[in-house]
């Protein structure tokens, strides 16, 4: 039997939900505005969508581009950072490089990179690759760079080679920051994953939304930012529950959760 | 034994030549630059020649400052010498080897790995089977007094049971040398008694030649055969006393013995009269 307090907890965030979505109802139903639809006509659109095969195609062509553009960064981004966290050499080749990248909005690359590659999913892959590899670099080069030097003394002494020292103490001992990392990249993964079919659209999530907002069908659009914010939520909470287990050496005992898992 | 000081730059003589067949660590001049600005150079070790017998117990004494942690990490491979040359075994060190294992004053624990996984990372490293690397490894964590701890995690662990774990990851893979830097620099005067008194029992069961840094004084007479006692700016050897106590040590006999309350009382003043001396010039 869980109580009271524990019982609260665990319903915050539905709380939060259905607060949320009161007062959409409640300042939809005082505007009442064409372009406005109210929370409720949002959700009756939902299942529309999901029972649409087309749609779901679509959808599941997004989360294909989004997982490709997303683990494609990760497995770039993290040796690449703890490379650059460990070597001065490394890190002074590509730290102007990255400089530059960082404050430029990915998605303003892409009239560029759909010159150069098309409207496919070549070119929106690329984008969210590029979105979600800077804060992955970041944080794995963080990481890295504050793992003790003496626990690499340590290792080297049981003869462990460098090679072996950043695989198997620089890595593990990052691993914290480099999910922390991993998490803000996942969140941009989605962002830019919507951003692109936005721009170059042809298919997608993104592209749903847009062409129902061409159509004048408000719903839907309400509807499908509900589904991405949903999916948002899910990833966002399935990659937490998997951080959480990985890095339970480091955590402190307790913790305010900041997530939905 | 012989434990050679060098207590003037011009001082050459081959450590070679006169060596002791039972010599492990040789330091032959060594020094040791480190550049603190664009412009400047901190010599913080000049012309140091030292060696240490193979199951001795020798500790470097001196204030903070005086390159004591670096002359032994300099054996320990982990620092290159700006020059001179020091040698294991009459081979020249180059680079870290388990056969001189540190145990640092930070504890430098694997924190994800439980207490088990950290003393069994060495003997796995050397390819020692699982199940063999295991057993040992328990039976070290029960000699340094954890058993019951063996899936903890390091953040779970007081100080004092870090650097037991430490002790135990170090010992398992059985280096020929222990190089202790400020062991029990971080912990309190009551843990770091226990530790004192616990690492010599385990000490003196195998005896293990260790090179051990400290600034207390107290700790380096009661837990060693030989005191190098360093003054600094530059870090140079001052003296060398062998410390002539008999062993087993045990804390309550030895703080009543006056010879040890003797050692104590000589050091202390000749660090005094080394302070004197560098306030005056």
């Amino acid at each position: 039997m869980m109580s009271p307090a524990a019982v609260l907890k665990r319903a915050a965030p539905v709380l939060a939900c259905i607060g949320l979505l009161a007062i959409w109802q409640a300042a939809a139903l005082l505007l009442k505005n064409d372009s406005f639809p109210t929370a409720i006509e949002a959700i009756r659109a939902i299942p529309d969508i999901l029972g649409d095969k087309e749609a779901l195609i679509n959808i599941l062509a997004s989360l294909r581009r989004m997982a490709m553009g997303f683990g494609i960064a990760v497995l770039f981004s993290i040796p690449l950072g703890l490379l650059m966290g460990r070597s001065r050499a490394v890190a002074a080749f590509f730290n102007p490089l990255l400089m530059v990248i960082y404050p430029v909005p990915k998605a303003a690359l892409m009239p560029i990179i759909m010159l150069w590659l098309g409207v496919g999913d070549i070119t929106k892959t690329l984008v969210i690759f590029l979105g979600v590899s800077l804060p992955v670099i970041y944080h794995s080069f963080e990481g890295a760079k504050a793992v003790e030097e003496k626990m690499l003394w340590s290792g080297a002494a049981m003869g462990l080679s460098s090679l072996q020292r950043l695989v198997r103490i620089v890595l593990p001992a990052a691993l914290p920051e480099i999910l922390t990392g991993c998490r803000t990249g996942l969140v941009l993964a989605l962002i830019t994953m919507i951003t692109s079919e936005m721009i170059a659209r042809q298919s997608g999530a993104g592209n749903i939304l847009f062409n129902a907002l061409d159509m004048g069908q408000y719903d839907t659009v309400f509807a499908m930012i509900i589904i991405v914010g949903a999916m948002g939520i899910c990833l966002d909470a399935i990659f937490e529950r998997i951080r959480a287990r990985l890095v339970r050496w480091s955590e402190p005992q307790f913790d305010m959760p900041l997530s939905f898992s | 034994m012989k434990v050679v000081p060098s207590r003037s730059s011009e001082w050459v003589r081959p450590v070679t030549s006169q060596k002791p067949a039972s010599a492990i660590i040789e330091i032959d001049r060594v020094s040791q630059v480190f550049q603190t600005s664009a412009r400047k150079d901190h010599l913080a070790l000049s012309n140091i020649s030292l060696t240490v017998d193979e199951g001795a117990f020798v500790s470097i004494l001196g204030p903070s400052g005086c390159g004591k942690s670096t002359l032994l990490y300099i054996v320990g491979g982990f620092v290159s010498p700006t020059s001179g040359v020091a040698k294991i075994k009459g081979q020249a060190i180059t680079g870290p080897g388990p056969d001189r294992g540190p145990v640092f004053q930070e504890f430098a624990l694997f924190p994800w790995k439980t207490v088990l996984g950290n003393v069994m990372y060495g003997p796995r490293q050397q390819g020692v089977r699982a199940s063999e690397a295991e057993a040992q490894s328990r039976s070290l964590i029960e000699m340094v007094g954890l058993k019951g701890y063996e899936n903890f995690y390091p953040k779970e662990l007081s100080g004092g049971m870090k650097q037991r774990v430490a002790l135990a990851r170090t010992l398992a893979y059985h280096p020929e040398v222990l190089l202790m830097d400020e062991p029990f620099g971080a912990l309190d005067a009551h843990t770091r008694t226990r530790l004192q008194n616990d690492l010599l029992n385990i000490w003196e069961r195998d005896r293990k030649t260790v090179l051990f840094v400290t600034h207390s004084v107290d700790e380096a007479v009661f837990l060693s055969d030989k005191v190098v006692m360093m003054s600094k700016s530059p870090g140079r050897i001052r003296q060398v006393i062998d410390i002539d106590l008999p062993r087993p040590r045990r804390r309550n006999e030895l703080l009543l013995d006056p010879r040890y309350q003797k050692y104590v009382v000589d050091i202390e003043r000749m660090f005094d009269e080394s302070d004197e001396v560098g306030a005056s010039s």
